[in-house]
């Protein structure tokens, strides 16, 4: 007789029937993993110019990448000034960067789900979304015009200056222009404020989609306890959005090095030693200077240093909430 | 069953479309023509793909050129013309990936370094030997301008030419001051202008050293006179570096003092060229340096549009300058991938310099398209397809800056020819910038620097001789390198 300790082993059939029986299945899936491999890991095969000397003469010479080099390339990068500052200006642009966005996409998500009125709320929303989809170069023309200090070198004819100047000098703000995308202190607030203004409404779409998700019930009994607006949004809202901000935080952390465009379009030789960041460098060295193999190592460095970020900060949330996504 | 089927022809259906997406990626057009017979013979090519950069636009009928000119040679033209923001980028990674055109335009920053690298092809025996009709007409001056070492990798399309310094003679006139001749009365011209009012610009330019392309002084020759912000030869034959020394000091002054006085454009660091243009097309610019020709009457047209009354005249150098500079003239270059250079040589470079239909075609583009015969031995332009308000400028090359001497059946806006005439009374030539594995691996740090300085000498944020003492300390490195090489 059998007892309820007796376990029912069921022997898995063997890969290779298993595999057969799901043949279509996998036979759908040979071009989504074919792309994969062609678009995502063959290109990965280019790491190893990081460890070689390849520039546009070892192309038309057909003589190829020359990996004597080893890691002179990276040895090269640590006494570069350029790389260093480049450095630098990443970590403080990106890490401000996101800890804005973080912060003003989720107020103005909590904000944008306050509004009551259907029409309001979708009029805000499409307001707000509209600068994503403007071009940075339309974006840098934009804001240097309004940003502009105007013409006149001493500051005395303002009839050039641009609309921020103008309001500002208006209301006794300032007392001559400010040139804030050509001054070292003003430029990477100005680069903060116009990243927001472009990206914050993008932002919000992923936490009002979390948003829509919440339990009314959980409002319901909030209410009933007697919770007011604030306390449900500190209670519940953001608890319940914490996940939601996580997960982002860390892709977007993921993403904290590649700081480019928005970048290359507003920069200028008085601010370099702010702005410049690494991609700026490596588009400098790699495009323009043709020197392949140092830019990859640049690129490497990159890609090593964005992998640890994820990995630490999922780690964190992990020792912090008990689970990341990784 | 039905399901079943349905999986299997699903998955079949999505396995066949990938290997037709990987079968189309992996497929190649064709270049060049029939196989090359080395520099002495030479066939026909069947096709040729070409980049362009200054060239009319699709929407203006350059497709109809190219279509002319497979009518009248046979040839297939694949023209490809990138954004110009964005042109030697393009160009630089179909090198890298191996992809370049068989003939590409190539200015002069780019041509030497190509060249250095080897992806061009040598030209020198073809010139030498063609028996084409354009050989006869056209100015070798351009053409030698073009040899490296004696070898030539790219042939001209137009002259070089180089940026001359336009005044708004009505406000000279309306201020009762003559053309300036001197640094000091160029100077008191630039006062006179800003005491004209508010919004006033005396004088705007995009950037300070010509956004890295060589010649680096070439948009405010009134200030940097003597000194040459690049490496350049002494008598002697040594190389030494023209933005350390005492002339490029002075230089920085001047700009430095000029600009805290409020004559140069306060947003000169910033500029572009487009910026400077509508600058200068909204009546508010006293003198803008620009490129000599067809320019002196756009920029006079589009200005009357504000300011009707408004006069540009090409000023002639001021006595201190010395000279405008003639830049190195764009090449079309052939590279080593082009299957058959020598016919592309023949059948594309010498027929577009030709005297007659080909230098019609890529001068002025197609008859009745692009302009009309009037029957009497001259031309007149048609309007742009895009723009009624304007007449077709050009196909390819600018014709009044055409290498070769011929009859042009349009005549120039005399105020072209003016220009034209002031500038390369006052011009030296440009030389090919020298290049070498050492100057390409330092040259983007070491303008980066040269940018730093000049840019925070002009806004005061330093000195001039801080600004030296900066760039010797984060540039020496550099330097060094490239004066060792250059001097070995």
């Amino acid at each position: 007789m059998a007892t309820n300790t007796d376990a029912i082993i069921v022997k898995k059939p063997p890969l290779g029937i298993r595999m057969y029986k799901y043949r279509y299945f996998y036979l759908m899936a040979i071009p989504v993993v074919v792309l994969l491999l062609l678009f995502f890991y063959w290109p990965m095969l280019g790491i190893r110019f990081a460890f070689s000397t390849y520039k546009l003469k070892h192309i038309t010479s057909g003589q190829g990448p020359d990996y004597s080099t080893g890691i002179g390339n990276f040895q090269k990068l640590f006494t570069d000034r350029f790389f260093t500052d480049s450095f630098r200006n990443t970590v403080i642009l990106s890490f401000w960067n996101l800890v804005f966005a973080t912060v003003f996409t989720v107020v103005v998500a909590l904000l944008i789900n306050e509004l009551q009125h259907e029409w309001g709320k979708k009029f805000v929303q499409t307001v707000l979304y509209l600068p994503h989809f403007l071009s940075w170069v339309v974006v840098a023309s934009i804001f240097t015009l309004l940003l502009s200090a105007g013409a006149d070198a001493t500051g005395a004819d303002t009839s050039t200056v641009g609309f921020i100047n103008a309001v500002f000098l208006k209301l006794g703000l300032i007392d001559k222009p400010v040139s804030f995308l050509t001054e070292t202190s003003t430029w990477r607030p100005a680069w903060y404020i116009i990243q927001r203004w472009k990206e914050t409404g993008w932002g919000t779409i992923i936490y009002l989609a979390a948003l829509s998700g919440i339990s009314p019930d959980l409002y319901e009994a909030a209410e009933i306890d007697g919770a007011g607006r604030m306390k449900q949004t500190w209670y519940i809202t953001l608890p319940s959005l914490m996940n939601t901000i996580l997960i982002v935080f860390i892709l977007n952390l993921a993403k904290i090095l590649n700081v480019f465009e928005s970048v290359f379009v507003l920069y200028n030789d008085l601010v370099l030693s702010v702005s410049d960041v690494i991609q700026t460098y490596t588009y400098r060295k790699g495009i323009q200077g043709n020197d392949y193999g140092y830019a990859t190592a640049i690129g490497l460095f990159k890609s090593v240093i964005s992998l640890f970020l994820v990995t630490g900060a999922d780690y964190v949330a992990k020792r912090i909430r008990g689970y990341g996504i990784v | 069953m039905k399901k079943n089927l349905l999986i299997r022809l699903t998955s079949l259906g999505l396995a066949v479309v990938t290997a037709m997406g990987m079968t189309a990626c992996n497929g190649g057009g064709s270049t060049g023509g029939a196989g090359s017979a080395g520099n002495e013979e030479y066939s026909k090519p069947e096709s040729i793909k070409m980049t362009f950069d200054t060239c009319m636009t699709f929407e203006n009928g350059l497709q109809d050129v190219c279509d002319e000119y497979q009518n009248k040679t046979g040839i297939k033209l694949e023209l490809e013309k990138p954004d110009h923001n964005k042109y030697y980028e393009k160009i630089t990674l179909a090198f890298a990936s191996g992809t370049p055109s068989d003939v590409i335009e190539m200015g002069s920053t780019y041509y030497p370094e190509n060249a250095n690298n080897g992806a061009l092809w040598d030209m020198t025996n073809a010139w030498e030997t063609t028996e084409a009709p354009a050989k006869a007409i056209i100015d070798a001056s351009y053409v030698d301008a073009l040899k490296i070492d004696g070898v030539l990798y790219g042939f001209p399309t137009v002259a070089g030419n180089g940026t001359v310094t336009y005044v708004r003679q009505d406000w000279l006139d309306s201020m009762g001051i003559k053309m300036p001749e001197t640094y000091d009365e160029f100077i008191e011209m630039l006062r006179a202008f800003k005491g004209r009012g508010s919004g006033t610009i005396p004088l705007t330019a995009a950037g300070l050293l010509n956004n890295g392309e060589t010649p680096y002084d070439i948009y405010l020759r009134e200030f940097y006179q003597d000194a040459i912000p690049d490496f350049y030869q002494k008598e002697d034959g040594t190389w030494v570096d023209g933005f350390s020394e005492p002339a490029m000091e002075q230089a920085l002054t001047r700009l430095h003092d000029a600009f805290a006085e409020g004559l140069i454009d306060g947003e000169i660091v910033t500029n572009k060229t487009s910026t400077c243009r509508d600058k200068v097309n909204a009546g508010l610019v006293g003198c803008f340096n620009y490129w000599a020709g067809m320019w002196c009457a756009k920029l006079e047209d589009a200005t009357t549009g504000t300011d009707p009354n408004a006069k540009f005249a090409a000023m002639p150098i001021i006595k201190e300058a010395g000279h405008y500079t003639e830049r190195v003239p764009t090449a079309l270059v052939i590279t080593n991938n082009c299957a058959n250079p020598r016919g592309v040589f023949e059948d594309l470079i010498m027929y577009s310099h030709d005297g007659g239909e080909g230098q019609m075609l890529f001068t002025h583009g197609v008859l009745d398209k692009h302009y009309v015969d009037n029957g009497d031995g001259t031309c007149t332009a048609l309007p742009y397809y895009e723009d009624p308000t304007k007449l077709c400028e050009k196909s390819f090359y600018a014709p009044e800056l055409s290498i070769s001497e011929w009859n042009d059946p349009i005549a120039l806006d005399p105020r072209v020819e003016e220009s034209l005439k002031v500038f390369r009374d006052n011009r030296t030539f440009a030389s090919v910038p020298v290049v070498s594995d050492v100057i390409s691996e330092n040259l983007s740090n070491l303008n980066v620097v040269k940018g730093e300085v000049a840019a925070n000498v002009l806004h005061g944020n330093i000195s001039v001789q801080e600004g030296m003492e900066k760039y010797n300390k984060d540039a020496g490195k550099y330097v060094e390198a490239i004066l060792a090489d250059l001097n070995s």
